[in-house]
């Protein structure tokens, strides 16, 4: 391949990634420049122990979402590898978003969050939770069990076509098994970040209330279990 | 003679180099081709060209015809079928994440065969060719994968004679296998040969010797002489780097 070509279509990839960075950041402007706005909207009264009960059962209900969440990342992992050609365009255009998604700290998505979910919303809703588990969790997801899939040699996988495979098969039969406990290490972080942002909501809502009720001991049994699941990971890893 | 297999002009271009530079060679039924050649001189992609597993390696292509049966493959819309048609060991045993039963019945089974005796019958035949059976007939069971290197290589060849091609590749099979296993799957091959075309790729001159009917030599990416193993290996072969080749006094 040409090497101007390839740096042609880099330059497009990076520029497309740059400039949905700076609508973002415009939008995120636009909806905190005013400081009133945020000021506002802190009614501390309103935050009460019923606050954080609110929280859980939100969290709770959306369990079967979150797991959704993360199926569908190994799904897409296993399609950006398994189906799509690696120099085609959608393939570089996802795997850079996705690249810059993974490097955003966790925090910032966490106080993004809170923003949004207390402030902006007034309100825990559904589609708050789902959007930061979704930056929280797709794109680190999408990147490791990309990698475990990395991992399968190729010469396994010519193997198996080399035997008429189809592509299906050679991913349920031969790629899965492979990369399956990198991938069961891979969802435990994924739990392991859920686990944390939810401890890490109902703490800010412990603080936003200014201290009007005792400090939720869940918080500490949320932490701990993110704790755990984090060193289960590195075991199956 | 019809060919079974028919190269014309065939060049491959990986990212960052030629591999073949154009190729012609005709492969006739029930021979077996002898493939000689020092390092890098475009055997193995030959090999998958063929079988059109060369796909999946990224930044290829690949200009030329090969014909198999009289029909381009390039026009063969079930790719999976095509590749069914050919056997193929690859020269580093790979043992897919199977038991040795299921390496066996892989082949078979994707080509929609249930029927556990059928099964039963097609993997006992296969590791017998192999001359792997009596090594694990008692642990059909576990994992390919625990196998020593040599009968993981037997195992692949098992694997690919599953399916029954019709043509047969082999590259460098006998490189993780001992003399004496070696000279036994060499039996099996000369009677494989009534059943099939064999492709025959190695680093072992005297193999080629022993087993082919034709042999081709390649060097860099090109098709130097291909002849038959009489006179390759005769005192005059047509082209000087042969004979150097073949006697060891290549470079
Ligand atoms: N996946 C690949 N990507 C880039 N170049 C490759 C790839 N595979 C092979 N080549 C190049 O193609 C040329 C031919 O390689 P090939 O593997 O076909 O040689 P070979 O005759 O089988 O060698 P050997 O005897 O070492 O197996 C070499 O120059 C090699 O560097
Ligand atoms: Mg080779």
């Amino acid at each position: 391949m040409n090497a101007n070509i390839m740096n042609r279509s880099e330059l497009i990839y990076h520029t497309i990634a740059i400039i949905s960075l700076v609508i973002v950041i415009i939008l995120l402007w636009n909806f905190t420049s005013d400081g009133s706005y945020v000021e506002g909207k802190i009614n501390s009264d309103v935050i009460t122990e019923e606050t954080v009960s609110t929280i859980y059962g939100q969290l709770y209900r959306m369990i079967p979402t979150f797991c959704g969440v993360i199926l569908f990342s190994i799904v897409i992992s296993f399609y950006l590898e398994e189906w799509l050609q690696q120099t085609s365009w959608q393939y570089q255009i996802i795997e850079r978003h996705i690249a810059i998604l993974a490097r955003v700290p966790s925090l910032v998505v966490g106080i993004l969050a809170v923003y949004f979910i207390f402030f902006h919303f007034q309100n825990i809703t559904y589609y708050g939770l789902l959007l930061t588990v979704v930056l929280l969790v797709m794109p680190v997801t999408i990147q490791s069990t990309q990698k475990s899939i990395q991992t399968v040699d190729i010469s396994v996988r010519e193997a198996a076509y080399a035997l008429g495979a189809t592509r299906w098969r050679v991913v349920t039969d031969h790629v899965f098994p492979h990369t399956f406990s990198k991938i069961l290490a891979v969802i435990c972080t994924a739990i392991s970040r859920i686990l944390a942002i939810a401890a890490f909501l109902v703490a800010s809502v412990w603080i936003y209330g200014s201290n009007s009720f005792s400090f939720p001991k869940s918080v500490i049994l949320l932490i701990t279990g993110a704790l755990i699941v984090s060193v289960l990971s590195s075991l199956l890893d | 003679m019809q060919p079974v297999i028919e190269i014309s002009d065939l060049k491959v271009f990986y990212e960052d180099a030629q591999a073949l530079n154009g190729i012609s060679l005709d492969v006739y039924p029930n021979e077996i081709l002898g493939i000689i050649g020092p390092a890098q001189s475009g055997k193995t992609t030959l090999l998958k060209v063929i079988n059109r597993t060369l796909e999946f390696t990224q930044g290829t292509s690949i200009e030329g015809t090969v014909k198999l049966d009289g029909i381009d493959i390039n026009s063969i819309s079930d790719v999976y079928g095509l590749r069914r048609r050919i056997g193929m060991v690859l020269p580093l045993p790979v043992g897919l994440p199977l038991s040795i039963y299921d390496n066996v019945a892989f082949a078979p089974r994707t080509a929609g065969l249930r029927n556990k005796t059928d099964l039963d019958e097609i993997v006992e035949r296969c590791l017998q060719q192999a001359a792997l059976w009596d090594e694990v007939k008692d642990r059909l069971d576990s994992l390919g994968t625990k196998l020593s290197g040599g009968q993981q290589q037997r195992l692949t060849i098992a694997r690919a004679l599953s399916h029954q091609p019709e043509i047969l590749c082999l590259d460098e099979f006998s490189i993780a296998v001992d003399p004496i296993t070696t000279m036994r799957i060499e039996d099996v091959l000369k009677t494989l040969k009534e059943e099939m075309t064999i492709l025959l790729v190695t680093n072992l001159v005297q193999q080629a010797k022993r087993l082919a009917n034709r042999t081709a030599f390649m060097l860099n990416g090109d098709l130097i002489e291909i002849d038959e193993t009489d006179v390759i290996f005769s005192e005059n072969p047509t082209n000087q780097s042969t004979y150097d080749y073949v006697n060891g006094t290549f470079g």
